[in-house]
């Protein structure tokens, strides 16, 4: 053993001058205790980047996250077995609900307005306000799919206004106006715009010149229906009067009665396809390309890195649409192959310059002149000893270009140049919920939240990722 | 509020609703429309129309808002202006009526020939081609509307782009526009009926299509009147908005590209694409604004016919799905289009609800008869513009109608028609509306309307898909807002305004 400690030493020395050691002095001493063993396995790079990793919370959960957001795409569909394209319209814009049935509906005769031929038409004006109609009466069975009604007429009416509410109407609102008879004599009306299982107040005013005031108002609660065309999607065979149970719809429907769990797990096939591809192809480039700068240098290193900065000042947008012609996508057409080619060919740079600089640096490293001196040839050096340290750096880098990719493709979907219909995106969804933002929000807000989840998870992890694989991080516990 | 900046506000090339609805404040031509639409007295205070011609008679205290009087021969010159070709006016055809005008369009005849003459200051004097039934209408239209020749040779290139290059003879003057924000129009004192004109100043203080934001201005009372689009509907009935429907005469419909190298040329295939359309179910899941109707023919509802309405008079069987003609009709097209058929492109503009429009017909398309489209989504001048030039198969499109005739629609899918961007062209077709135009007997020529109908119903023309209604609130403290099915639409003109609570 080494002693290191000096005034320890001189204690020695000091003993050793005063006392003359004899052979009986000494005797021999056999170790029985335990012996002293190395208290930490030797870890190598990645497993101690991994230790570091653990230790950190955030982007453990980041980790974990993307994990499922990962299973959500690729295992969610064969689960969740519901075609996104599949439209159910008796169910546009529903909140998330859990399962509940609904009555198959008998195919609708046409409506055939009742006219009485005794009454006249078009009296004339005398701007009198008329009173109410009396004895409004529902015909048929009224349904989600029509709601019929008559109405005994008003003498001197030439015509009536049809409204309906949600609530009781009162302080001269009626609601919205469905619906406008112009004849006096036509006493009957069908209503099939859009009804929902919900109680629903019908009111009917006469009008001649002036709208009257006064009105009837009838109270009708719609049980839940479906169509019978659409029922016999859901389930062949069906005949009307079936109970039928409706498909769950855990995120809600969409402007078109899609499910929006089924079109955001196809949305993030799109939107991780491109989050992941993009970044992983495009630094793959820029590792060759500044792998080799930085190795040759000179002349090599001044062409290939003037040539980056060239491409680093090319704007995207541009290129994207100079390939979707160049590939003669016309309009309508998907433009991911475009946005993926522009992404590779214009996002490389960074990567390059990065692992250029990394490889200035380790080129001079000890390590790698004992390398050199063994006899390794350049190849060799920098497949084993230069690239694989440079990875930590890229790494980070990708992590961080991915929610790059993401947001672009969410953007550019977002202003019709991405996906397109019926195939959705993140971007795509959320562009088509935000026109109903205010009355439905469920439609704008989960692929909105998709996509800030998956963006933060890939950023928070591409921090921790940073502070597990920095070397200059690593003499710190 | 408006949606769009007004393109153009020359009377003698305007075409949209935005440009019309200003000059219908700005100006007045011989003719206005009244508070119940009707046709009333304008510059000119009598007529006198026959089978050969027309003599208007104007009123002598109607003056220019710089105090000049209006005169026959600012109609004289204003006419001559949109029939000539140099000013490649696209409703130069609306002026056809008048004798010569079709010849100076199409270069035929020299511009001096057109039969409008002022014989004085207050007496215009027109000819007709052949008779026409519903000329006064026409006379309140914005391309009948005067022009004074000393204010735009001064103006020259920058005519009616600014508010000092305009100049106003009707109710409202315009005082400020900065263009693609916001526009004010001013009370006109020299108008002649200026003291019945109750409002002080029309301000269209935001220009915008988002039917969102319309509403949230709406809400804090920003702007008086708002149309509300389907999404705002159930907002707009938890917020206790009056609303109003007003059934506005337009008709939308899908229209196929004709020309001979496209597949939509395909009679078999235009036939299986309407046979597999449930217009009732579309009108009232999809387009959902109460009050629209599922659109049968080329002519709606509204318009007069002979004695009655002309639907009344000569219906047609409403349209239903039919997914087993439509299989058939597929097969056939199949084979002549040689095995298979190829993506359509569907043309659409950015306007609220067209993702659900046209998302809603791609699925219908490929879930029945598994045809692909591709849906080609353009702002509305790139759509127009793509629209003209044929790059299409099938493309979304409205109509408005100029008058209250159904040669307004019908003329629409003549093979001479500058809007006719499909190039749907059929002798017969054309025959029966050169008859209708050739006389002014009201049965022979509905008669003949209704014949040109049949015809391209029968060869898919078009899809008709509904006739449309809209929904629309306004303050309480607005009253007297008119809204016409044709002409400026709403008009401000008899508007009174009370104290705001």
């Amino acid at each position: 053993m080494i002693i290191t400690d000096p005034t320890g030493a001189k204690k020695l020395d000091s003993s050793m001058s005063q006392n003359i050691l004899n052979p009986q002095d000494f005797t021999l001493v056999i170790h029985t205790g335990p012996k002293q063993e190395i208290a930490r396995p030797s870890l190598s790079y990645w497993q101690d980047a991994w230790i570091r990793l653990k230790a950190n919370k955030q982007a453990l959960i980041s980790l974990i996250i993307i994990c499922l957001l990962l299973l959500f795409t690729l295992i969610g569909p064969l689960v969740w077995r519901v075609d996104p394209a599949e439209q159910i319209l008796s169910r546009i814009s529903e909140s998330p609900s859990l399962t509940h049935s609904a009555i198959v509906l008998p195919p609708l005769k046409p409506f055939v307005a009742e006219v009485i031929p005794t009454i006249e038409a078009a009296p004339q004006a005398d701007g009198a306000i008329l009173p109410a109609p009396t004895n409004l009466e529902w015909l048929d069975k009224p349904s989600v799919q029509s709601v019929r009604m008559r109405w005994t007429p008003v003498n001197g009416a030439a015509g009536y206004l049809i409204y309906r509410s949600l609530e009781k109407p009162r302080g001269g609102f009626w609601g919205l106006p469905v619906g406008t008879v112009t004849s006096g004599n036509i006493v009957s009306f069908e209503d099939t715009f859009n009804l929902k299982p919900e109680t629903i107040y019908y009111s009917v005013l006469a009008q001649n010149g002036a709208t009257s005031t006064h009105a009837i108002t009838r109270e009708i609660t719609l049980t839940p229906g479906i169509a019978l065309n659409e029922a016999r999607v859901l389930q062949p065979n069906t005949q009307p009067g079936d109970k039928i149970d409706y498909p769950l719809r855990p995120f809600g429907t969409d402007y078109l009665g899609r499910d929006l769990l089924a079109r955001l797990m196809s949305g993030a096939r799109v939107s991780l396809f491109i989050g992941l591809f993009a970044p992983f192809i495009s630094i793959l480039i820029g590792i060759i390309i500044g792998g080799l700068a930085g190795f040759f240098g000179g002349a090599t290193d001044q062409w290939l890195m003037r040539f980056s900065d060239f491409v680093l000042g090319l704007p995207f947008l541009l290129f994207m649409i100079l390939f979707r012609v160049a590939l003669g996508k016309g309009a309508g057409e998907s433009g991911i192959t475009p946005m993926l080619i522009a992404w590779v060919a214009l996002a490389w740079p960074g990567a390059a310059r990065l692992t250029r600089g990394q490889i200035l640096q380790l080129r001079e490293a000890e390590f790698v002149q004992a390398a050199r001196i063994m006899g390794a040839k350049p190849f060799y050096l920098l497949i084993r000893h230069l690239l694989p340290n440079t990875f930590g750096v890229i790494l980070v880098s990708l992590t961080f270009a991915i929610p790059g990719a993401i947001f672009t493709e969410a953007f550019l979907s977002f202003i019709g140049m991405g996906v397109a219909p019926p195939t959705a995106s993140w971007g795509s969804m959320c562009n088509d919920g935000i026109q109903t933002f205010l009355t439905y929000p469920h439609e704008f807000l989960t692929p909105a939240l998709f996509i800030s989840i998956a963006v933060l998870a890939f950023n928070l992890l591409g921090d921790g990722l940073r502070d597990a694989l920095d070397p200059k991080l690593r003499s710190t516990p | 509020m408006l949606g769009t900046e007004p393109p153009q506000l020359n009377s003698t090339r305007s075409t949209d609703q935005e440009s019309i609805f200003l000059l219908g404040h700005l100006m007045e031509g011989l003719t206005r429309y009244g508070k119940n639409s009707e046709i009333i007295p304008g510059i000119a205070e009598r007529w006198e129309i026959n089978d050969q011609g027309a003599t208007f008679y104007l009123r002598h205290n109607a003056l220019w808002a710089d105090g000049k009087p209006v005169t026959a021969h600012d109609f004289v010159f204003a006419w001559r202006l949109v029939v000539d070709p140099a000013n490649a006016s696209e409703y130069a055809f609306i002026m056809y009526p008048v004798k010569n005008a079709e010849g100076i369009n199409t270069g035929k005849l020299k511009k001096d020939t057109l039969a409008v003459t002022a014989v004085d200051d207050y007496t215009l004097k027109i000819e007709f081609e052949k008779p026409c039934g519903y000329f006064l209408g026409l006379t309140a239209f914005a391309t009948y509307l005067p022009v004074r020749q000393d204010f735009y040779k001064a103006h020259a290139d920058r005519f009616a782009a600014d508010p000092q290059d305009i100049i106003s003879n009707g109710p409202f003057i315009l005082t400020r526009w900065i263009h693609g924000a916001e526009l004010t129009l001013s009370k006109n004192p020299r108008y002649w009926r200026a003291q019945q004109i109750k409002l002080d100043r029309i301000e269209v203080p935001y220009i915008t299509t988002d039917l969102g934001a319309r509403y949230n201005l709406f809400r804090d009372g920003k702007v008086d009147t708002l149309g509300i689009g389907r999404e705002q509907i159930d907002r707009a009935l938890a917020d206790r908005l009056r609303m109003q429907s007003h059934d506005d005469g337009a008709i939308f419909y899908i229209e196929f590209n004709h020309r001979p190298n496209r597949p939509t040329a395909n009679l078999h295939l235009r036939r299986a694409l309407r046979a597999i359309i449930n217009t009732s179910e579309y009108v009232s899941r999809v387009v959902a604004i109460p009050g629209s109707r599922p659109g049968n023919g080329l002519i709606p509802q509204w318009v007069p016919g002979i004695k009655n309405r002309f639907r009344e008079e000569f219906p047609l069987a409403s349209h239903t799905q039919n997914i087993e003609l439509a299989k058939n009709e597929l097969e056939l097209a199949k084979n002549e289009l040689g095995g298979s058929i190829p993506p359509l492109y569907w043309l659409t503009d950015d306007g609220p609800g067209t993702a659900r429009n046209t998302e809603y017909f791609q699925n219908i398309f490929k879930n029945h008869l598994g045809i692909d489209i591709f849906i080609d989504k353009q702002i509305f001048k790139e759509r127009l513009a793509k629209s003209r030039e044929g790059k299409f198969d099938i493309v979304s499109s409205g109509w408005g109608p100029d008058f209250a005739d159904p040669m307004t629609y019908v003329e629409l899918f003549t093979s001479w028609n500058a809007n006719n961007n499909g190039k749907y062209s059929d002798p017969k077709y054309d025959a029966f509306i050169r008859q209708a135009q050739a006389t002014a007997d009201q049965q022979t020529r509905m008669q003949a309307m209704a014949q040109a109908e049949q015809i391209a119903l029968a060869d898919v023309a078009i899809i008709p898909l509904f006739e449309r209604t809209v929904i629309w609130a306004h303050q309480p403290w607005v009253h007297g807002i008119v809204r016409h099915v044709i002409g400026p639409d709403p008009d401000f003109a008899f508007v009174t305004i009370s104290k705001k609570n």
